[in-house]
């Protein structure tokens, strides 16, 4: 350190370079990560925030024209973003409750000491579709709803059951895809339960039964305060999940039929596929707010309440 | 005699549990059944009798018939898909274990900090929106159409970093201060002692990465300028959305989409529901 005084800003400078230098090993472990978080990671979503302060047409030229909001006023003015955004959290919504509840009878039917022989081959046949190629899994989902070659109504008219209207209906198209979702997606939301379950204080349930505790007593007052942190990881995961459901959509349905599962991201692309990027890119910014925002939220929720 | 029959309600409940159960399980993996048996029955067959749990023959002919996909070989999508999920997944461990071990060994050092949360903030992005922008990127790198560009982007993700995060954290920092008292300098602490200790979880990050990958397609299809670069999936979802769709065809590729996966998972079940849920949980 030079013994001359150096301003103070200066001299902090200085001392976090000298860190920085003597630590310089640590800088060249973490270059290749950075440089990917910087390249594909934030460099993107700046860019993507100055796509939508620009005009579509000069987006990708390099002297874009800048317009302000204009692209957050049309789209909020667009009354197809605004249905397909209500659309997009009234589906958000049911698929969190049904993936979260589906994953939690499950989990603690799997769970159950009963069922111990069975337990790991229950869990594999659960969680299979995670791991299956969401393209792969819904397009044989697309085909078991086909009106002439699907399992589905074959199978509902040998049970004497009314046929069921699968993709085509706009009745039961939202329902359709969210029965698609939850098999590929609730075996996750499952084994995150089940470890939370795993780890619980079994000795609290000893007692409960001495007291003469029901079942539903255990379940209510004992396990499932201790299932808190898996509800809240689990809540978080599935509502960011959800709000951006998009493969099912390619895969099946193309937003259709009547937009009635056109839901944000699908619309978003479908924008940036016309080249309307100023907009497409605006709609990705109004989604990235809400999802920070539900996110929070349910941080919040979960703040200085039990071990994480 | 009360015990006698409490025992008898007793089984029957668990006899029951297991009926639900498994009923569940059949369900869960019909739709595969149901996807194996469309690679053999032909459009007549399977029209007339949607629910037939046997083929009727065991014909492999739809093989020969999706020899081309597109205008590319069928054998140039699995190679696509083993090479981009291959390199991707090698790349990303490396990487991620590197970056992930500086990060939490020195949380101290200048822009560290930034870069923790930089890295957040990217993986808050919906990931479907991220790709638009991404596309902008690569067209200014001038990797377009490139397998570099599509392993590049693929290489980080959520799971792998939160899991090395959480090893590096619980790492004893005994054994390291050890390395140091004797004159170890930071590239023999990492290679010499880390790295040995490191390696289940090396396993399980390598496992899941490649099961991610080996399911990506919408980046592939973004990044890809022909179908030259297009992975198994890409491949089926360009099939899926043919006119006067092929059903035989679109069964049997995903059969092939699928079947490396499973195959994985099923061999390395335990490690990989394991490896999932604690890197969700510290994510």
């Amino acid at each position: 350190m030079p013994a001359i005084p150096v301003p103070t800003r200066l001299q902090s400078a200085v001392e976090a370079l000298d860190l920085a230098w003597r630590n310089r090993v640590f800088y060249l472990f973490v270059a290749p990560f950075a440089a990917l978080t910087i390249v594909f990671g934030l460099w993107p979503i700046a860019l993507s925030i100055q796509v939508s302060l620009t005009a579509s047409a000069s987006a990708l030229s390099p002297n874009p024209t800048y317009v302000g909001l204009a692209n957050y006023a049309t789209v909020l003015a667009d009354p197809i973003f605004i249905t397909s955004l209500w659309r997009t959290l009234w589906y958000a919504a049911l698929a969190v409750a049904a993936n979260l509840a589906f994953a939690l009878g499950v989990a603690i039917l799997i769970d159950s000491p009963r069922l111990r022989a069975g337990s790991m081959f229950f869990r594999l046949a659960i969680f299979l579709p995670v791991v299956t190629p969401d393209v792969a899994g819904y397009v044989v989902w697309r085909w078991l709803y086909d009106r002439s070659f699907g399992a589905i109504n074959a199978a509902a008219e040998q049970l004497g059951l009314p046929a069921f209207g699968g993709l085509s209906s706009v009745d039961t198209v939202t329902i359709a895809v969210l029965i698609a979702e939850l098999w590929h997606h609730a075996g996750f939301y499952m084994t995150i339960f089940l470890a939370n379950l795993a780890m619980r204080d079994r000795a609290l349930e000893e007692a409960a039964a001495i007291d003469g505790a029901t079942v539903w007593q255990k379940w209510r007052f004992i396990i499932l305060p201790q299932l808190r942190p898996a509800i809240i990881i689990n809540l978080v995961y599935a509502t960011v999940q959800f709000l951006k459901t998009f493969t099912v959509v390619v895969v099946m349905t193309k937003g259709g039929p009547a937009e009635r599962t056109n839901f944000v991201s699908y619309y978003a692309y479908q924008l940036f596929d016309q080249g309307r990027y100023g907009e497409a890119t605006a709609m990705a910014s109004l989604l990235f707010a809400i999802v920070i925002a539900l996110s929070l939220g349910a941080f919040k929720l979960s703040e200085g309440r039990g071990p994480k | 005699m009360m015990a006698q029959r409490r025992g008898w309600q007793s089984s029957a409940t668990t006899a029951a549990l297991y009926a639900f159960a498994t009923s569940l399980s059949i369900l869960f993996l019909y739709p595969y059944w149901w996807m194996c048996l469309g690679m053999f029955r032909n459009a007549r067959q399977v029209t007339g009798d949607p629910l037939r749990l046997w083929p009727e023959q065991f014909d492999f002919s739809i093989f020969a018939e999706i020899q081309r996909i597109g205008g590319v070989s069928f054998w140039q999508y699995v190679a696509n898909s083993f090479a981009i999920t291959g390199a991707s997944t090698v790349l990303g461990v490396v990487v991620t274990a590197a970056g992930a071990y500086a990060l939490t060994r020195k949380p101290e050092l200048p822009g560290f900090r930034w870069l923790r949360y930089g890295f957040l903030v990217t993986i808050m992005y919906p990931y479907m929106l991220l790709v638009i922008p991404v596309y902008i990127v690569v067209f200014k790198l001038g990797l377009l159409g490139s397998y570099a560009g599509i392993v590049l982007f693929l290489a980080l993700g959520p799971i792998q970093f939160f899991l090395f995060d959480q090893f590096f954290r619980t790492l004893p920092r005994e054994v390291i201060e050890a390395g140091i008292c004797d004159g170890a300098n930071e590239a023999q602490i990492l290679f010499k002692i880390i790295l040995p200790m490191a390696k289940p979880i090396l396993a399980t990050v390598a496992l899941i990465t490649f099961l991610i990958n080996w399911s990506q397609w919408f980046p592939i299809l973004v990044i890809s300028r022909s179908p030259d670069t297009f992975t198994l999936p890409v491949a089926l979802l360009a099939m899926n959305g043919e006119l006067g769709s092929n059903f035989r065809g679109i069964m049997a590729l995903a059969f092939v989409t699928t079947l490396p996966v499973a195959v994985l998972f099923v061999l390395a079940q335990r490690r990989v529901m394991e490896g999932m849920a604690a890197g969700a949980v510290k994510g």
